[in-house]
């Protein structure tokens, strides 16, 4: 298995890039209300529906652009992978594409 | 969010590979959006095709609308649609009542298609959706919801709520559905000059409709999976696998 190598405060750089990216989809005032942490999962925890995930997904790709295939990595997931994903899966994925 | 004006309207559109030489335009179902192609089918196309997906008017992130359900209305969203992004010719592909409007466009404007894939197309006949719009409150949605998979939160079922609300109290989506019962019984069915490919779920509840129209489409080719009607959700791997060799049979004879 790889050894994947955490550089945390670029981590929590993204963290924080993301927190933005999910407040800007859902409203400032739902995400307020909301504990966004690196461990929240996109569908149970932050109760995003696809079409939210989706716009989100966009955000994502228009400011890594070209250095990540986050399409593409989603696009591996099945059904219950997708329900799970939180927002470290997608910190650890960015980080690997570096 | 890439949006862009059709008719006069908002629409929300999804590009991927947009370099490539053909287009395939996926249209999604009643009450859903562009999101169930866009995580694992639609990838899987664009790694040969240029993919668009649009959200129908009044659901996922277009603009809403009051009126215009009818599958003419909607097949003229879609040729406009195509006209604002210079598509003069695109496979189709649609999702259950998305299929619908594809079956539409191949019966009245042949030529803007270069074939048809219906995946879970209904018989429009079919008082089941109807039923569902008629018998519709709050907490049966709540009771389906919790029925399903993905349990939802409050916010959501809000949102689901209100969209429904929306669509089936101030818009003429009802009527514009019943105007449409005979569609199968159209003459310009058994008459259709594209051969299309249809996907159906082995438990669906439309499977019906796919045996009519395997034996009423000259050269239909029916291939079922196992699922019901949410098929794109629950096989998406398979259901993308089956549409791909399809389109590339199809890249064969244009």
């Amino acid at each position: 298995m790889d050894t994947v190598t955490i550089n945390q405060p670029a981590a929590a750089a993204i963290f924080d890039l993301l927190k933005q990216f999910i407040t800007e989809v859902i409203g400032e005032e739902f995400a307020e209300e909301m504990d966004i942490r690196p461990s929240s999962s996109f569908t149970k925890d932050l109760e995003m529906d696809s079409i939210e995930i989706v716009a989100f997904s966009e955000k994502v790709k228009a400011h890594f652009g070209a250095h990540i295939d986050f399409t593409g990595w989603l696009s591996g997931m099945d059904l219950d992978q997708l329900i799970n994903l939180n927002l470290n899966d997608i910190i650890h994925y960015i980080q690997q594409c570096r | 969010m890439p949006v862009i004006q059709v008719n006069g309207k908002k629409v929300h559109i999804q590009e991927l590979n947009k370099g490539a030489a053909e287009t395939v335009v996926m249209i999604h179902g009643m009450f859903s959006n562009l999101s169930v192609y866009y995580f694992n089918i639609a990838p899987v196309l664009a790694r040969r095709f240029h993919v668009v997906l649009y959200d129908l008017k009044s659901h996922g992130m277009s603009e809403r609308a009051a009126d215009g359900y009818d599958l003419d209305s909607m097949t003229g969203d879609l040729r406009a649609l195509m006209d604002v992004l210079g598509l003069d010719k695109v496979h189709l592909v649609g999702y259950s009542f998305g299929a619908l409007i594809g079956l539409k466009m191949a019966m009245h404007f042949p030529g803007r298609i270069h074939g048809l894939a219906m995946i879970e197309g209904p018989d429009p006949a079919d008082d089941r959706t109807r039923g569902f719009m008629d018998a519709y409150n709050r907490d049966s949605l709540e009771h389906y919801f919790n029925t399903t998979k993905v349990r939802i939160g409050r916010r959501q079922l809000e949102r689901s709520h209100r969209m429904y609300e929306f669509l089936f109290s101030q818009t003429s989506i009802k009527k514009d559905m019943l105007a449409e019962r005979d569609l199968f019984a159209d003459a310009r069915l058994t008459a259709l000059a594209h051969q299309p490919l249809l996907i159906y779920g082995n438990r669906s509840d439309c499977l019906e409709a796919g045996y009519f129209l395997k034996d009423h489409i000259p050269g239909a080719v029916l291939v079922e999976i196992g699922g019901d009607h949410d098929l794109p959700v629950q096989a998406p791997e398979q259901v993308a696998a089956v549409l791909m060799r399809f389109l590339v049979g199809e890249t064969m004879t244009v």
